[in-house]
């Protein structure tokens, strides 16, 4: 193998080279305006994390399985999986072999960009085909195949998307359809190209019957040229419509992993980290599908893959409407192939608009807890900064006994409270109520309104209430309390578990014996619960204990919001009163005698529309209790 | 001789069936349950001046003397067949209708699906259905001997979105404020609150009864809606609500909270109609008049007719008035239809 | 001849006649949801926040309906955003955005 062009140079690679010098100039720009906008600290964990042993396995791990392999979308479904994995790896594969072809045949042209993209037209097969050559022949074919299956796969995809698992795929905007069209065309201009010069520059499985095929009818070589050219202007135009289209997740991802694994998170809806998430979205779609909202086909357009596209054009108007419209319910984040967490975002943008709202929780200061734990407003002649002393001095010293914490919306939803305590008795728990009488809330709706600063007084008063109760553990009934006081408060040495966690445990210590007498039943995993704190197995384990679970059409992360959510904050009763139906028809598939949730607002949002008895699983365990301790 | 059909022996389904056996047609009355008489059946006494339900199911059942009537019996299917309806009995009775009457009544609303109020949760939590028998029987776990505090929740699963009910129940309030006196009867010394959004005294008599629940039997009635009961350790109830006269959040305790669960269109009433195409309204449920002024009877199917609260709800006097009418337009049709 | 007669305090009245409601134009023109509420005080009743200082959802309607918009905003500014007035409103009242759209309208 040697050189055949002499100097390395044709013209041809001129609309590659002016692609690609355009986009290395726009990543790099763009990356020192990402970290202009990320706040110091976090750029020096950013940098420190680059020489972390452990960080950096992880990315390489990350970069290979998420962007490369898309292993996340292989185990959603095989052929949509195969159909981003051959594209992906197959190119990266390409680059790499297409290196080291040029690596060992002509070390001369080392550092030319267009080189090894264009290998087979500056050089010449010589004699025999060596061994070593033909592997590389063979491997680059491969590779070429794998490439162009996946891009027969994605315009399978383009007409029939339910194929691949996908009822609704994202409606392209105009770079996209350019770049969709280069992309496209890049790898079967690459086969002709590879094909018409195989007979110079040889050829594998595939090139070389391609032109022997071509070769008993096109007579001379003129037609070699064109269709060099023709390739490198799809791959210079696709890299022209590259920033402007969804491919610009390609470059974006990998960096996006470098960032996230360093533990970076949103901080301004638009800028910084949130930037790379913006750009790390690859439009594929699956968002569409998973949100709960799309049960009615006009709200497709709030998916979150649109939230992403508007807030790269800078749409405020749609972007402020999508993001009070959102559940937060983190379906879309769960099912994400990148892991855009886009409620983050949302969550910011929020916080753009509702921040600055004056409150005076100055009441707050004079609410001291009464022996019991439930907060009091003081008489009027106490004032409250004497109060905040007492109250400091009163904290109790360390007790074995539990604090439960039932929270505001429990309070609305009876049955948990005296299930859950009696309970408590049953299994011999002593426990504090900590808002027996109403507390305080736990700060969270205020953060999914984006008013953090407010949240901020709240979480120092409940953190002062559990604290001075002096218990190691605290037991809550609502998952969206639970998720803040984990995520939130400052609660180190305390533990922190759902009721669910508990009874769970008060079974396999046999504190309580249950009686498989339930029935059937389906079990919905409430947002907070499952995709918020990460809690799956544990209420399964004790309903598996309890009678006969029967699946429902979406569980486990993929769990449908209840529609009753704290997260959005514009969506009407009636569109989630419908969601609320969706959830429930897919709750119901298999006909389960009754519905068995773990949130007071599942529970509650559910019995509204429910045609058959919804409970907690504080209930159904309580009624099975045979005998205790 | 020309065949109706009557579903449902309520008083409605009852006074209907009466009269039109009086103007000579063979009437076969289905009732669902193993008694005549409905909700009425299950009452004490009346509004406004305290009748005895009994009484008047006597009058009723002994004027329905001739009329073929079937209890705990269902429709099993209907189906029109030209300008007749087939239905078919699931005791194996098949009668070829001239005219259909849906004297299908009401449910009332689930209580247990206010879970903030308790019913089901808390002991000393029942329903208006639940007093009723109460007076009747005077056998109920729930309701202690001398209980000092009672109060009445009016509007459970009325006016309210969340429980799928917009419209008002229109005999709550009535029967709160007669339950009311009738306890404070029981229990002279009870202190008895009706927590009301709006009193809804609107007929002959009604306010008179209002009057008397003030004057007579001492009745606080407190403007606004319980928002959420918890029990205490001593088994009693705190109740929360605000005194929107006042303008201040307001908290109780009592022994004995009575729900005034609303009405709702018959479920069962509701698949059986479902079957020729005549349903409940989108907004309440109940179901769809020809119009809502002069032709309240008639379905918007030729032969379908209603009388009492399965069109929204009614008062007992209201219903019977729906039967007399429904009568006369059933009779009306079928002479039209003749004379074509 | 000057003005003879008893003056009206003017806190002690509310005079719809001289009530300026352009600002509540433009609140319902958000948010519809306001003219909804039939003020059964289930809101306020449930309220999280207001166990410990006056917070009313009801009454601030009322104010607002009245032009007393300093009022409403005391009502409202205590407020936890925890959701509880939406879960109970019969009316099925978006309490929790009309809280916030008031506070961003009148403040």
């Amino acid at each position: 193998m040697r050189e055949r062009i002499a100097g390395g140079y044709d013209n041809f690679v001129l609309p590659f080279m002016i692609g690609m010098t355009f986009i290395f100039i726009y990543l790099f720009i763009a990356l020192i305006r990402l970290f202009a906008h990320i706040p110091p600290k976090d750029r020096i964990k950013f940098f420190k994390s680059l020489v972390n042993p452990k960080i950096l396995y992880m990315n390489c791990r990350d970069i290979l399985m998420d962007c490369l392999l898309h292993v996340k979308i292989f185990k959603r479904n095989l052929l949509l999986g195969y159909m981003h994995a051959s594209i992906a790896f197959g190119w990266f594969m390409l680059i790499v072999v297409g290196h080291i072809e040029m690596w060992l045949y002509v070390p001369q042209r080392n550092g030319l960009l267009y080189y090894p993209v264009f290998f087979r037209y500056f050089v010449k097969q010589e004699g025999d085909l060596t061994l070593k050559g033909a592997f590389f022949f063979f491997l680059m074919d491969f590779f070429l195949l794998m490439v162009l299956s996946g891009v027969g796969l994605a315009m399978y995809k383009r007409f029939r998307s339910t194929a691949m698992g996908m009822r609704r795929t994202t409606k392209p905007c105009f770079a996209d359809r350019v770049a969709l069209a280069c992309l496209w065309s890049i790898f079967p201009l690459r086969l002709l190209a590879e094909s018409f010069t195989a007979g110079i520059a040889g050829g594998s499985f595939l090139t070389k019957p391609m032109y022997w095929l071509f070769a008993n009818f096109l007579s001379d070589d003129t037609h070699i040229l064109p269709t060099w050219w023709a390739y490198s202007t799809a791959l210079g135009l696709f890299f022209l419509a590259l920033p402007f289209s969804r491919y610009m997740h390609i470059p974006t991802e990998a960096f996006l992993i470098l960032l996230r694994n360093a533990g970076l998170k949103v901080t301004k809806p638009r800028k910084g980290f949130a930037e790379a998430e913006i750009y790390s979205c690859s439009s594929c779609g699956i968002c569409i599908d998973a949100c709960p909202m799309n049960i009615q086909k006009k709200n497709l357009p709030f998916s979150s893959v649109y939230f992403i596209r508007f807030l790269r054009r800078h749409n405020t108007r749609k972007i402020n409407q999508i993001s009070d419209k959102c559940l937060m319910c983190g379906k879309c984040v769960a099912l994400c192939p990148v892991g855009i967490e886009s409620c983050g975002i949302k969550r910011a943008q929020r916080g753009t608009l509702y921040n600055s709202i004056k409150h005076d929780y100055s009441y707050l200061a004079a609410a001291h807890h009464t022996p019991a734990g439930a907060p009091e407003i003081l008489p009027d002649n106490i004032t409250p900064a004497a109060m905040m002393g007492t109250a400091t001095a009163v904290a109790a010293p360390a007790t074995e006994k539990v604090l439960y914490f039932a929270g505001c919306m429990t309070h609305l939803t009876t049955s948990i409270i005296k299930n859950l305590t009696e309970i408590f008795e049953s299994s011999g728990t002593e426990y504090v109520f900590a808002d027996k009488d109403g507390g305080v809330c736990c700060g969270r709706p205020l953060i999914l309104a984006g008013r953090e600063d407010a949240a901020k007084e709240v979480i120092a008063k409940n953190t002062e209430l559990i604290r001075s109760s002096g218990c190691k553990k605290v037991v809550l009934s609502c998952p969206i309390c639970l998720k803040v006081l984990r995520e939130e408060y400052n609660l180190k040495g305390i533990e922190l578990v759902h009721h669910t966690q508990f009874i769970n445990t008060l079974l396999s210590q046999g504190k309580i014996k249950v009686a498989k007498g339930a029935g059937s039943m389906v079990y919905h995993n409430p947002c907070e619960l499952g995709r918020g704190c990460g809690i799956y197995r544990e209420p399964l384990n004790v309903l598996e204990q309890l009678g006969e679970l029967k699946r429902a059409a979406k569980e486990g992360k993929e769990s449908i919001c209840c529609g009753g959510s704290l997260g959005s904050l514009t969506l009407s009763y009636e569109d989630r009163g419908k969601i609320t139906q969706g959830s429930l028809a897919a709750l119901t598939v298999n006909n389960p005698e009754r519905i068995v949730t773990a949130c007071p607002l599942c529970l509650k949002t559910f019995s509204d529309k429910s045609d058959r008895p919804v409970v907690d699983i504080a209930q159904i365990v309580n009624e099975n209790i045979c005998s205790v301790r | 001789m020309k065949n109706i059909v009557v579903i449902g022996g309520g008083p409605s389904g009852m006074e209907a069936s009466a009269q039109l056996h009086k103007m000579g047609y063979n009437v076969i009355l289905v009732e669902k349950s193993p008694a005549l008489g409905g909700h009425l059946a299950k009452w004490d006494r009346l509004f406004p001046q305290g009748v005895h339900a009994g009484n008047i199911l006597e009058g009723m059942i002994s004027n329905i003397n001739g009329v073929k009537y079937f209890l705990n019996a269902n429709v099993q299917s209907i189906n029109a067949l030209g300008k007749s309806y087939n239905v078919i009995l699931d005791n194996g009775i098949t009668v070829l209708a001239d005219a259909v009457l849906f004297a299908t009544g009401f449910d009332l609303f689930k209580a247990e699906k206010k879970e903030e109020y308790g019913y089901g949760i808390y002991e000393h939590v029942i329903t208006n259905a639940d007093l009723e028998n109460w007076f009747r029987t005077k056998n109920d776990q729930r309701i202690v001997e001398n209980p000092k505090r009672i109060g009445f929740v009016h509007c459970v699963g009325s006016r309210d979105e969340k429980a799928g009910n917009r419209y008002c129940s229109k005999v709550c309030c009535a029967t709160a404020v007669k339950q009311a006196c009738e306890i404070k009867q029981e229990f002279p010394g009870a202190e008895v609150f009706c927590f009301y959004m709006d009193l809804r005294m609107f007929g002959r008599g009604y306010e008179d009864l209002y009057l008397s629940a003030q004057k007579e039997y001492g009745v606080r009635f407190i403007r606004g809606r319980v928002s959420e009961v918890a029990e205490n350790i001593n088994k009693e109830l705190v109740v929360k609500a605000e005194d929107t006269l006042s303008g201040k959040p307001l908290k109780v305790t009592i022994d004995l909270l009575v729900l005034m669960s609303g009405m709702q269109n018959c479920s069962a009433g509701v698949k059986v109609a479902g079957q020729i195409g005549v349903a409940g309204m989108e907004n309440d449920g109940f179901f769809e008049t020809k119009d809502s002024i002069y032709s309240l009877q008639q379905a918007l199917k030729p032969g379908v007719f209603f009388a009492g609260a399965c069109t929204g709800p009614k008062t007992l006097p209201d219903s019977l008035h729906e039967a007399r009418a429904a009568a006369l337009a059933i009779h009306t049709y079928l002479q039209a239809r003749d004379h074509q | 001849m000057g003005k003879f007669g008893f003056a009206l305090s003017p806190s002690s009245r509310i005079n719809l006649d001289t009530l300026d409601n352009v600002k509540f134009a433009h609140l319902i023109e958000i948010e519809p949801d306001v003219l909804k509420c039939m003020a059964c005080g289930s809101c306020t009743a449930s309220c999280t926040a207001g166990k410990f200082v006056k917070t009313s959802m009801r009454s601030a309607i009322l104010a607002l309906q009245n032009g007393r918009n300093e009022e409403a905003i005391s009502l409202l500014k205590s407020c936890l955003l925890c959701g509880k007035c939406t879960m109970v409103c019969p009316r099925a009242i978006n309490t929790r955005h009309l809280i916030i759209s008031i506070l961003k309208v009148y403040q």
